[in-house]
């Protein structure tokens, strides 16, 4: 007799699992998609039509994106492209402003020789190319990240 | 015994199924009979999903930049219907008609990119001009003003591009939320 009712809430339990999917399945969109919102240099990744903000993406903090869009495989792929280009490609964009900064305070400088200044100009100026595309790269793996990730609510 | 075991795992699992199916039946059919419940609903939700997900793989859009402009991307298959920004336009409104919450963004998404980029591209031309002026090394008075002005005017101007693009992301989360109704 005790079997039998093991069995019973063994049943119920296995039962109850699909249940939990099938709630999981419906808190979708509206609760847990994702969006970016840019605000004053950083990158914000807002949750829901609340618009909980689930973290900043910026020079100086940043958010663990792989580890927020994990549920969805396409998604977290993406992020990894995301966080593979975004620390080099900020590294080198400030590198390039800072290579600007010398430049202009060089030119300020009398009896410089005029090369300096120029190799110093085209010099930030490749790096801040350089770093910029790279940080397009993240940003755009970034959106389609947030893209699988939305799309996987509905599975 | 065996047997035994076999449908009292059954009859467990039933119970406990059955009474999902009508909770969640209760929330997407709400005129649904409930006899109906167990046995039509769980296939129609299953198909209600996957036609979901294959609009959502179909249609839904997102962005993507390209120094300063933004190709607007739809579906999986990546392909580009739209780019904007940078004095680029778009009619985005149209774009997106099918959801009321992301035709207003979509509008917000206009006037501030028009007014952003403008004002960026005067400020960034003023900017310029005080660098020459300054690096010509005249004693100018006008050059540290045109810097100032430049570089303030190029701050306001990414700003309200800032703006713009946040509210395009907005008008996307939208009719992609409404596509899955």
């Amino acid at each position: 007799m005790s079997r039998l009712f093991l069995a019973l809430g063994v049943g119920a339990y296995l039962a109850s699992g699909a249940t939990a999917a099938l709630y999981a399945q419906n808190a979708t969109y509206e609760d847990s998609a994702l969006r970016l919102e840019g605000h004053l240099g950083d990158t914000r990744i807002v949750r829901g039509v609340q618009g909980t903000v689930l973290g900043r993406i910026g020079v100086f903090h940043g958010i663990d994106v792989t580890k927020v869009v994990s549920p969805s495989e396409n998604a977290t792929m993406e992020a990894m492209r995301f966080a593979h280009d975004y620390g080099p490609g900020t590294l080198v964009v400030a590198l390039g402003i800072a290579t600007l900064g010398a430049a202009v305070g060089v030119s300020q400088i009398h009896d410089v020789n005029r090369g300096i200044t120029t190799g110093l100009t085209i010099a930030s100026t490749g790096l801040i190319i350089y770093g910029g595309t790279r940080l397009e790269s993240a940003y755009n793996a970034l959106s389609r990240s947030i893209w699988w990730y939305n799309r996987d609510l509905k599975k | 015994m065996n047997s035994r075991f076999i449908r009292a795992l059954m009859i467990g699992a039933f119970f406990v199924a059955a009474t999902a199916g009508a909770q969640t039946g209760g929330r997407t059919a709400p005129s649904a009979g409930a006899p109906e419940l167990g046995k039509s609903l769980p296939s129609a939700h299953a198909t209600s999903v996957y036609d979901s997900t294959r609009r959502y793989d179909a249609q839904a859009l997102r962005f993507e930049s390209h120094w300063g402009s933004a190709d607007i991307i739809r579906g999986a298959s990546d392909s580009v219907v739209a780019t904007v920004g940078w004095f680029r336009s778009f009619d985005i409104e149209k774009m997106v008609a099918s959801s009321p919450r992301a035709v207003t963004e979509a509008h917000a998404f206009e006037t501030n990119n028009f007014r952003g980029s403008l004002v960026t591209a005067l400020g960034g031309a003023t900017l310029t001009a005080g660098i020459l002026v300054a690096s010509n090394m005249s004693n100018n008075a006008s050059s540290p003003v045109l810097i100032i002005a430049g570089a303030g005017a190029v701050a306001w101007g990414l700003q309200h591009v800032s703006l713009s693009y946040a509210a395009l992301a907005r008008a996307m989360w939208w009719y992609n939320r409404d596509l899955s109704r």
